[in-house]
């Protein structure tokens, strides 16, 4: 495989010891958030201690895959030579249920930029890109 | 209120050229910028014994290091240019951002262990895209992003952009009226990079987008050159040529919203409201004590979040009161009197603060907004590292 074909696959997420249990949960088609017990908070990005308390009492927990979109963006250009054939790419920010504010950034897959809406409904699917599974989202069918 | 205030001032400003890709290097460019501040004070090398900056650069995707003098100019490497490495006896080079930098100068004045700082901006613009995202792989907090193509900060400005959009019913046809009235600030500013080129509200309205509702014109031109402010105590400063702008007061944001996105919109807002509160307790003023706003606009949107956080116009009330002209040169609040970073060209904040120091000492010709006491200056986008000032004139 040349130089070409690597470049053309999107950026794939280096796994580390903080987030293999999100990685590993995607290949196994879950949702995992980390959770603070100590504070009984959800956490994402993942972290070494909790964003909120301190605590490094973090473990992930299967979250419900549900939220709403809560922004979005559509690129024209791709951000990478792999997003080529996504183009318009819609890059949409959903705010999962589990938690006000609770932040995870997604591609909005199989939608149209018209279908968009503040605050629509949406849920967890899984692409599965080269050797990894990313979790992406999907707008709720009307 | 804060102890020194009013105590220290700008007493010089310069510029170098600033222009897209410079002939010159950068290290050149930054001695011109700094000659330039200090002749403006009536100054010359020997009188420094400071300087502070913030000298990151530009993105290469990790491809390439940082040569000085081309891509940077450190302080270190500023005093070997200007040869007076000897005669300095203060540094600052710690911060988030380069008007951290300020911050700690007129620290460093105040607290007597220096009496004449510069503090500068130099920036390159490198070549190519000015944001790389080329690697196959993506480690850290961006393999949360790559993969979805989110790793630009003109695509997370637009997020936060398309939701201010959605909540309050607004499209890019309210945001035109500023958008071309801020460039004609700019063609009344000798330094601004876009001082030459009308803009009309069809030019913004058919440009091309970055990040769907980010267009080329909500962006601030990346440009070569350097922005240079010389500092002092006001004390001095009254016996220099030009008439002082005191530094009445200074803040700073700490606010950090959730690690998910790197931008939204209610913590960029939730940041400045944080930042003018301590503003307003660090200078005993407040919103109705401002003349003219130099607000950050890196990202046109951002004029929009400290508008509202700053408590100057009500919430989701913002573009509106842009749309109206208010915010013009005769309006009832002017902003970015000199074009801003969309029309003068990115160099991280500097030149808002030279712009509120050239409003308070009315030095700022056919853009002068008459009777200018006091200029408010924020940068950033209200998130931690943010920063926020306020000049004035002096005995005004």
């Amino acid at each position: 495989m040349g130089d070409s074909a690597v470049a053309a696959v999107r950026p794939l997420p280096l796994e580390d010891d903080i987030s293999a249990g999100f990685w590993a949960a995607a290949r196994e088609r879950r949702l995992d958030i980390q959770y603070c017990s100590s504070c009984s908070r959800w956490n994402h990005t993942p972290s070494l201690t909790c964003p909120n308390c301190g605590s490094e009492d973090l473990a992930f927990r299967p979250a419900s895959g549900r939220g709403l979109l809560y922004a979005w963006t559509v690129l024209h250009e791709p951000p990478a030579p792999g997003f080529r054939d996504m183009v318009p790419l819609i890059v949409g920010v959903v705010e999962l249920e589990e938690q006000p504010r609770l932040f995870i950034t997604t591609n909005i897959l199989g939608a149209t930029v018209e279908q968009l809406r503040l605050g629509a409904p949406v849920e967890v699917m899984f692409e599965e890109v080269a050797d990894v599974v990313l979790p992406q989202f999907r707008l709720v069918g009307e | 209120m804060w102890e020194f205030r009013d105590k220290v001032a700008v007493a010089g400003v310069g510029y170098s050229k600033l222009s897209r890709r410079s002939e010159q290097s950068l290290a050149a460019l930054t001695a011109q910028a700094c000659d330039a501040a200090l002749a403006d004070a009536g100054l010359t090398r020997a009188a420094l014994d400071g300087l502070a900056t913030m000298p990151s650069m530009p993105r290469y995707g990790g491809a390439r290091g940082a040569v000085e003098g081309i891509d940077v100019v450190t302080p270190w490497f500023l005093g070997e240019l200007l040869g007076i490495n000897e005669q300095i006896e203060w540094i600052g080079s710690t911060n988030g951002m380069v008007t951290q930098s300020l911050i700690d100068a007129a620290m460093a004045i105040a607290s007597g262990v220096a009496t004449h700082v510069i503090v500068y901006r130099a920036l390159h613009n490198p070549p190519g895209k000015y944001i790389n995202f080329e690697s196959s792989h993506a480690g850290g907090h961006e393999q949360y992003t790559a993969p979805y193509g989110f790793t630009s900060p003109p695509a997370w400005a637009a997020t936060c952009f398309r939701r201010y959009f959605e909540l309050y019913g607004y499209s890019r046809a309210d945001f035109a009226p500023f958008i071309v009235g801020n460039r004609a600030n700019t063609m009344k500013n000798p330094n601004g990079y876009w001082r030459d080129k009308p803009l009309t509200e069809e030019d913004y309205l058919t440009t091309r987008m970055i990040a769907d509702p980010m267009s080329l014109l909500d962006c601030d031109i990346p440009v070569d050159g350097c922005c240079a402010l010389l500092l002092t105590s006001t004390e001095r400063a009254r016996d220099l040529k030009k008439p002082p702008a005191l530094l009445t007061g200074f803040a700073a944001s700490t606010h950090v919203g959730p690690a998910g996105v790197a931008q939204n919109l209610e913590d960029q807002i939730a940041g400045s409201e944080q930042v003018a509160r301590r503003l307003w307790a660090a200078t005993g003023m407040g919103p109705s004590d401002v003349d003219t706003a130099q607000l950050y606009d890196g990202f046109s949107l951002f004029v929009i979040t400290w508008l509202e956080g700053m408590g100057l116009v009500p919430k989701g009330e913002a573009m509106a009161f842009l749309r109206e002209g208010h915010g013009n040169l005769d309006g009832r609040l002017p902003i970015n009197t000199g074009g801003g970073a969309l029309g003068e060209g990115r160099l991280h904040g500097m030149t808002h603060l030279a712009e509120a120091v050239i409003q308070v000492t009315d030095r700022g010709g056919e853009r002068q907004v008459p009777g200018a006491n006091r200029s408010l200056v924020t940068v950033s986008n209200g998130l931690a590292k943010a920063t926020a000032f306020l000049f004035s004139r002096d005995g005004g």
